[in-house]
């Protein structure tokens, strides 16, 4: 029967030509993983921040713990257009996949959305390109290296409306902010301010009016010590988001932060937000420091525990004895022999 | 138990939740029920079959996540008994007119069970039951156009591939057109080609291959002698004739009588006369001995002693024919599906009625190896063949319906002639030469012998004239000789490995005995070959094609090596290797990684320092550093030859040639 041997030359024509098309395919793919949008929870900081501070955050938004955020899967196709082509892996624990019958020589993305984010570094693990030829006989493998594709931060909201956090603060004057002599930065006009403090080669640059801020005198530095080992990663969630809310508060009032634990690297930008959050975002998985790093010199010390450890505790003590006022915050019911204002909460949030 | 039931247990198949992909499984069983339309000429259940399928393939699709009720399960299961009570009631009785129960019930599978496409696993049956259509539709496809269908058939089994895999990857059905289509044409083609170019291995088709509508009408009285359509005198039931009159003839037309699907283009056996009286040829044996449909190489003579191995022929019958089966012969086996078979007293083959239109049947032939010098070399008087000539072959060297003028004629043209190969050889040459072929011959005046007024008067004939006076001629010399009528091979095509026969391939030739040979066909009808009766087969289609362009030289070689059954095993061959490369491919797929191409001087440099080490008392121990082996060594030529290594296994510099080169001589 002719036909048959027709047909199966056919057949097997097909399947050859498959085999080198599936040979082509393989060539010119790249993969890339990024953090597309942001879609902030009910009672995200992305909400409450001011314009001016979301625009120095991450690009293209910050993400909070409780967000929804989409990863954008791009393939790329630096020899002209190939296809199909999947890439499957890992994001945060999770498998994902997502695959294209064409990519295109301008390259081909498709975002996944994930909800209420976790606080910490989102990885993106064990990925691999998956290529084969158009019938599905002969697959390609091609693995992607290992990445953070993104980084949720921790959730906060201001403090300061609380009763014994506005006594507390009540024995501290208020600086003015702005009316220091140490060049502090620039900010956007506001009505008040006065003509000469324009930096009009700023205004010219970002196409509005910018002042000059300085300093405000006498503003003091924020040391917020955190528990070193939270038990629990609930806990370790409730230090950061206790954490970034007081440096938070400081901030928006002027101050400067420091953050520190025993055996933790301290923050290194004192006035940088993202860079607090980010700080706290990885607590407590940051590198250790290399020997005891001694806690650093600040106005005031706000420690956020949830156990009593030694060295934590000996820091704060040590600090009480210089004179540095000091409160703390306890969550759980971790009992502290210290001779200081402590505010006891759980895991909730908000507090 | 447990263990055994999960070894026989197929493993789940996902569900297929590609509407393209079900799409393309039902354009595939459209191609092929229009197949079936077209070459077999059904058109009821195929329409029902195909709107029927495309309903239930909607229905399935939309409940493709439903759980499977028993209900439905057991109301598709009754339709499906249906079907098969269908097939066999058409069968056996046809009932429903029985116009192809088997394609039909084929339909009504696929219609049915299109009802209940859940998984990939369904979607696969339903094309290779589409697939089994095709293969009917085959059957009865003899022309080219048939490869337009094959190949949209292909096309849909591609599609489907293709939809099924994007949608498992979670892909929209779209791709790089261009690298697909030069991926799908060049398929097409590269097959295409690979089908004319390699050997087609010639099969044995018997009986579950060959599909025919079985005939069960039985025999009833005797067999008589019917002749195929050259003479119409009084006939059987079956509608034949029973002698040859050389009176006259009747006219034939170019209608196809019947398709034959062979390798070996071949004359046509049918039927046997071997008694000449007044101008007619009738036979004078009527025996005959009962035989079942399928007639296995037991009940048939031995394979005769000079023969290239059997060729197959399947015929498909387009006219009404008389019930006579015309083969190549000698008959290795065959399959009519027919209640009865019987064979006559010389070798042809009766079924019980007419060859009716549509009607099929598989001959195994054996191919003749007769080559002159094997023909010369048969002995008349040897003892051996004198004991084995049958009494009643008599009858074929009976001289006297000859007249002397021909018999004067015959020995005169045989005279000199060393042996019987070469009288027979003599006549027939001389029959071609100084004959003209006709078929435009007034009556033969009456009181004339047909076979004198043809040698001495007219000189011009058709073949039955010719091959009467051959064989009277040889009869007068003492050779026996018999006419035989049939079909000569017809408009062969050696491509698709088949044969056209018309009403005016009918023909009629001559059959020698030759001792130790058996019945050798002599064709004395000018033009042809004396002794090509059957020619090569063709197992290679492209020498077959070469073969179509006698001019040409390849065309015999070509030929030739076709005749080599072994040859056969080529495409298989290839089909392992290419199987065996592809699986290679799938196990190295993971772990492939490019081979290390060496850069320049890499290679003459480590052979460089394996001659170095050569040279040392002791060469370098496996746990042993280059470094610290340099150490051992002491050698202001293994330090350089070291740090060479060193930098380029460490840094990839290796050094150039003439680096390499100075450091050779340095050692020479």
């Amino acid at each position: 029967m002719p036909w048959l041997f027709l047909l199966a030359w056919w057949v097997l024509a097909l399947v050859g030509a498959a085999a080198v098309y599936a040979g082509w395919n393989r060539s010119g793919l790249s993969l890339r993983l990024a953090v597309r949008n942001a879609t902030p929870a009910a009672g995200s900081p992305a909400d409450e921040l001011p314009d001016h501070v979301l625009r120095r955050g991450p690009v293209p938004a910050p993400v909070f713990e409780g967000d929804g955020f989409g990863i954008e899967i791009a393939l790329g196709a630096a020899r002209g257009e190939r296809g199909p082509v999947w890439a499957a892996g890992q994001i945060a624990n999770k498998d994902v996949s997502a695959g294209t019958g064409l990519v295109p020589k301008a390259g081909w993305s498709r975002v996944k959305v994930f909800r209420a984010a976790r606080r910490g570094p989102v990885s993106a693990s064990g990925w691999r390109i998956h290529t084969s030829d158009p019938l599905g006989f002969f697959g390609g493998v091609r693995r992607a290296a290992d990445s953070e594709i993104a980084l949720i931060l921790p959730r906060f909201a201001s403090l300061a409306a609380r009763r014994q956090t506005r006594e507390l603060e009540a024995s501290v004057a208020a600086p003015r902010a702005g009316s220091g002599n140490e060049l502090f930065g620039i900010r956007e006009y506001r009505p008040g301010d006065s003509l000469r403090r324009i930096h009009w080669r700023s205004s010219a640059r970002h196409g509005e009016l910018v002042v000059r801020e300085y300093e405000p005198p006498g503003v003091q530095t924020l040391g917020i010590f955190v528990d070193p080992n939270p038990v629990t990663t609930e806990i370790a969630d409730q230090v950061a988001r206790i954490a970034a809310s007081e440096a938070w508060d400081c901030l928006r009032d002027g101050g400067r932060v420091v953050i520190w634990g025993p055996g933790l690297e301290p923050t290194q930008s004192p006035r940088d937000l993202w860079g607090l959050l980010e700080w706290l975002a990885r607590y407590p998985s940051q590198a250790p420091t290399n020997g005891e790093a001694s806690p650093p010199a600040s106005g005031e010390v706000v420690m956020v525990t949830s156990s009593a450890n030694p060295a934590l505790i000996e820091a704060v003590d040590e600090a009480r004895r210089r004179g540095t006022r000091v409160r703390g915050w306890v969550i759980g019911d971790a009992e502290l022999d210290i001779d200081a204002p402590m505010e006891r909460v759980g895991t909730a949030w908000p507090v | 138990m447990a263990g055994l039931r999960r070894w026989f247990r197929l493993p789940a198949s996902p569900i297929e939740h590609s509407v393209e992909g079900r799409a393309f499984v039902f354009s595939g069983f459209a191609v092929a029920v229009l197949a079936i339309v077209i070459y077999g000429q059904d058109y009821v259940v195929p329409l029902l079959g195909v709107v029927a399928a495309g309903c239930g393939h909607v229905v399935s699709y939309r409940e493709r996540n439903r759980k499977r009720t028993f209900w439905r399960q057991a109301f598709l299961a009754a339709l499906v008994f249906g079907a098969l009570f269908y097939v066999i009631a058409d069968s056996s009785l046809a009932l429903f007119g029985g116009v192809l129960p088997q394609a039909n019930f084929a339909i009504l599978l696929v219609a049915i069970t299109s009802f209940d496409l859940k998984t990939r696993r369904n979607c696969y049956s339903s094309l290779w039951i589409s697939l089994a259509l095709l293969y009917l539709a085959a059957v009865y496809a003899w022309d080219y156009a048939f490869g337009i269908i094959a190949a949209l058939w292909t096309l849909c089994l591609a599609g489907f591939w293709l939809a099924s895999h994007l949608r498992r990857i979670n892909a929209q059905v779209r791709g790089p057109a261009r690298a697909i289509v030069v991926m799908v044409v060049g398929a097409l083609v590269a097959g295409g080609v690979s089908f004319i170019a390699v050997p087609q291995p010639s099969g044995v088709p018997i009986s579950p291959l060959v599909i025919s509508l079985p005939n069960f009408t039985a025999f009833r009285g005797d067999i008589e002698s019917p002749a195929l359509p050259l003479v119409q005198l009084a006939g059987d039931p079956s509608g034949a004739t029973s002698s040859v009159d050389l009176h006259y003839r009747g006219r034939l037309g170019d209608a196809p009588v019947m398709y034959v699907r062979t390798g070996a283009p071949a004359y046509w056996r049918g039927l046997v006369f071997d008694t000449y009286r007044d101008g007619a040829w009738t036979a004078s044996q009527h025996g005959y001995r009962e035989l079942p449909p399928y007639v296995p190489p037991r009940l048939l003579p031995a394979a005769p002693p000079d023969n290239l191995g059997t060729f197959v022929q399947t015929v498909r019958v387009l006219r009404p024919l008389p019930g006579v089966i015309n083969a190549a012969y000698p008959v290795e086996s065959l399959y009519a599906p027919v209640a009865a078979l019987r064979e006559d007293a010389y070798g042809t083959f009766h079924t019980p009625d007419q060859l009716k239109p549509g009607q099929t049947y598989s001959v195994v032939s054996y191919l003749p190896n007769l080559t002159p010098a094997v023909l010369r070399g048969a002995d008349p008087m040897d003892q051996e063949h004198l004991d084995a000539y049958p009494d009643h072959y008599d009858v074929y060297a009976d001289p006297d319906p000859v007249s002397m003028r021909a018999r004067d004629l015959a020995s005169e043209v045989a005279r000199g002639a060393a042996n019987e190969y070469d009288q027979v050889m003599a006549l027939t040459t001389y029959l071609q030469r100084n004959y003209r072929y006709t078929l435009n011959l007034p009556p033969v005046p009456a009181g004339k012998d047909p076979v004198d007024w043809f040698l001495f008067d007219v000189k011009t004939g058709y073949c039955e004239q010719f091959a009467t006076a051959e064989a009277l001629m040889l009869r007068s010399l003492g050779i026996p000789a018999r006419l035989v009528t049939g079909y000569a091979t017809g408009d062969y095509d050696p491509v698709l490995n088949q044969a056209i026969v018309r009403e005016h391939d009918a023909h009629a030739w001559v059959e020698v005995w030759f001792p130790g040979h058996g019945w050798v066909p002599v064709d004395p009808t000018p033009g042809v070959s004396p002794l090509a009766a059957t020619r090569f087969p063709n197992h290679w289609a492209g020498g077959g094609i070469a073969r179509l362009l006698p001019h040409l030289t390849i065309g015999a070689p070509a030929a030739a090596l076709g005749s080599l059954g072994a040859l056969a095993v080529v495409p298989v061959a290839i089909a392992i290797a290419v199987a065996v490369v592809l699986a290679y491919a799938w196990l190295r797929r993971r772990t492939w990684k490019p081979r290390h191409k060496m850069q320049p001087g890499e290679s003459d440099l480590l052979r460089l320092y394996e001659r170095v080490q050569r040279r040392f008392s002791r060469r370098r121990a496996p746990p042993e550093t280059p470094l610290e082996y340099q150490h051992a060594m002491q050698s202001q030529l293994l330090g350089d030859v070291t740090q060479a290594v060193n930098e380029g296994v460490y840094a990839g510099r290796w050094p150039d040639a003439k680096r390499v080169r100075e450091l050779t001589e340095r050692i020479s």
